[in-house]
């Protein structure tokens, strides 16, 4: 197998012009696009993950290698279509309405998609229908919901409900600084975590289960 | 024992006659304008619209006849222009998106887009918006500015340095009224003389400049801590030289009125973790904070004042390291911000501005009841020795039940018994 570890170290130390001439060398030895993303990519995201969960990465060194995955993931996009690279899954996310904040919302969109989900950011002030019409569109498993204000952490609620009246399929998973597991309870969200890495993991559980 | 020498008291470690309380002498300990609108009502108040001092988190003004009332231990002392640039003492009524009349800085227009609301650096809407505010919100947020992609080869350091300026002698002029205005009230008196924050995430996108440039996006300012460290210590070498000598003037006028600085902002603390280890908190932050604490206090009688929000127990040593005398908002529900456990580890060594009840949980989601169990036990636990100054986890959000604030000053009254 080709060596990853170069590509592996600048994705996990957050070095985006190295992961981008990196995946580029590896596309030109040839290498297939699921093999670059499971075997190095979703490695070296899970590994400052696991950092990140230790305390020993912070939030800094998870947006430099969320931004060099991406770096990457770009430069292999044509190869994915050609080679139809299938994902783990399709995640709707956002920032629910009236919130606008979107830094850790962020964090987990980059996470889920370095790990090897299709992921379709809504941005954020994101209301219900929006969030619905959109995992309909594109069949997806997970809805993912933010936020980070106690006064809008109160509208996950009415987004559970009209994602369950709507019928669809997809899991709702929520998180966000005021969000807790027994807010979650009482909503009936599907999954809460309490951080981008724990996110990735509920994620592949959810999946699983749909 | 007044107000002043009540906070003074229990800043030196001293129990004084009873607990003493802030709300309102900061932009991190202050309460909604809704939330003031309601506080007036019930106590009776002269009903008008309340004046909004800090428009980015729509803080309102806790005037004399309020603070009587709730008991009030400290009092504001707030600069000319606010963080969209905009005059503050300059006032015009505005109707909030939430329906409340109040009173804004005349620089300050609302331009209604879609489901948003914008505003404007200095109030000039020929220029790019720098905050909206959704309809359903409360409170505005930044727009992103500046440039998309940073060419290092290209940085310049002048960029990140526009908003740091010496005094003027019409900005001084300012300060010593307005200080002077501060201290006749007979309360300790807070002062946010600006420019000493270093790296606050709230003040990077500069809201209040014109055409911002340099590093102003959110994560890559965060990932220019890591990457780009040496062009970061600059910066703050020069804006805290720049402060040192601003303060300078102002001690020199009217420096005895003054009890306690606010230094800095940023929030080092997420609700589970840190945004940077010790080892580089030590290494980026600590110099540059030492310097002006140790001028502070080297030369004034002042506390000094750092906020930051979120789990910063792994951090709290290298604070009093770096000259800080009080911790705010001591985010209770943070991951290893136990009150018993802080106070225990490092009572004696730091004062605690807030954690008197938890704005991301009871206050907001509890009953009235809650609410002064939670006032009595945080009272209790953090109110031995000094140390402690009331305030809630951070400003008085919107959406607190005016109820539960109520049951909040109530419960201080009947514990402090003044």
């Amino acid at each position: 197998m080709y060596n990853y570890s170069e590509l592996y170290q600048a994705i996990l130390k957050g070095n985006l012009n190295l992961a981008k001439t990196e995946v580029t060398k590896a596309i030109e030895n040839g290498c297939a696009a699921d093999e670059i993303i499971n075997s190095c990519m979703v490695e070296a995201m899970g590994e400052i993950g696991a950092q990140f969960e230790a305390g020993k990465a912070f939030v800094p060194n998870l947006l430099l290698s969320a931004r060099a995955m991406k770096g990457a993931l770009e430069i292999l996009q044509p190869q994915m279509q050609k080679e139809n690279t299938k994902l783990l899954g399709t995640v709707v996310i956002g920032t629910v309405r009236g919130d606008l904040h979107d830094i850790g919302k962020n964090l987990v969109a980059s996470m889920l998609e370095g790990s090897g989900f299709k992921v379709l950011n809504l941005g954020s002030d994101v209301p219900a229908d929006k969030f619905i019409e959109t995992a309909k569109e594109n069949n997806a498993e997970i809805i993912c919901l933010s936020a980070l204000l106690t006064t809008t952490m109160g509208y996950m609620q009415e987004i559970v409900n009209a994602v369950k009246e709507a019928g669809i399929k997809a899991k709702v998973m929520i998180g966000g600084a005021p969000v807790t597991q027994q807010f979650a309870d009482k909503i009936g969200a599907d999954g809460y975590s309490d951080n981008a890495n724990a996110a990735v993991t509920l994620a592949k559980k959810l999946v699983s289960a749909c | 024992m007044n107000s002043r020498e009540r906070v003074k008291t229990v800043l030196s470690h001293r129990n004084a006659d009873t607990i003493a309380v802030d709300f309102g002498s900061t932009a991190v300990s202050g309460m909604h304008c809704k939330v003031i609108e309601g506080l007036r009502k019930y106590y009776g108040l002269e009903q008008h619209p309340v004046f909004v001092h800090e428009p980015y988190q729509m803080l309102g003004i806790v005037e004399d006849d309020l603070a009587d009332a709730l008991g009030i231990d400290c009092t504001g002392a707030f600069g000319a222009t606010n963080m969209f640039g905009g005059t503050t003492p300059a006032w015009k009524e505005v109707r909030m998106p939430w329906g409340q009349v109040v009173m804004q800085s005349v620089n300050l227009p609302l331009v209604e887009k879609g489901d948003r609301y914008y505003t404007y650096p200095e109030g000039d809407t020929s220029l790019e918006p720098s905050a909206m505010l959704p309809k359903s919100g409360f409170f505005f947020d930044a727009i992103e500015r500046g440039p998309l992609e940073i060419d290092d080869d290209k940085l310049n350091i002048e960029d990140n340095l526009e908003e740091f300026s010496l005094l003027s002698d019409a900005g001084l002029a300012y300060w010593i009224k307005t200080v002077k205005e501060a201290a006749s009230k007979g309360r300790a008196v807070v002062a946010s003389f600006g420019g000493s924050g270093l790296g606050d995430i709230a003040l990077v996108p500069g809201m209040q400049l014109r055409e911002p440039k340099g590093i102003r996006r959110i994560p890559e300012w965060y990932m220019s801590t890591i990457i780009r460290t040496d062009f970061i210590k600059e910066i703050f070498r020069r804006q805290i030289d720049i402060a040192i000598q601003n303060l300078e003037k102002i001690n020199s006028a009217v420096g005895d009125l003054v009890d306690v600085i606010m230094i800095c902002g940023t929030d080092f603390g997420t609700q589970n973790s840190q945004f940077c280890s010790e080892e580089q908190f030590r290494d980026l932050y600590m110099p540059y904070y030492r310097k002006v604490n140790d001028w502070v206090h080297s030369n004034t009688g002042w506390k000094t004042f750092k906020h930051s929000c979120g789990a910063v127990r792994p951090l709290i040593n290298a604070f009093i390291e770096s000259g800080f005398d009080i911790l705010n908002p001591v985010q209770v529900a943070a991951t290893g911000m136990e009150p018993a456990a802080l106070k225990k580890d490092f009572g004696d060594k730091i004062s605690f501005w807030g954690g008197g009840v938890d704005t991301q949980g009871v206050f907001a989601n509890g009953t009235p009841q809650q609410v002064s169990d939670q006032v009595r036990k945080q009272c209790d636990i953090f109110g031995e020795n000094g140390g402690f100054v009331f305030n809630s986890v951070h400003n008085v959000q919107a959406n607190v039940p005016i109820e539960n604030v109520i049951s909040m000053f109530e419960t201080l009254k009947s514990i402090r018994n003044v």
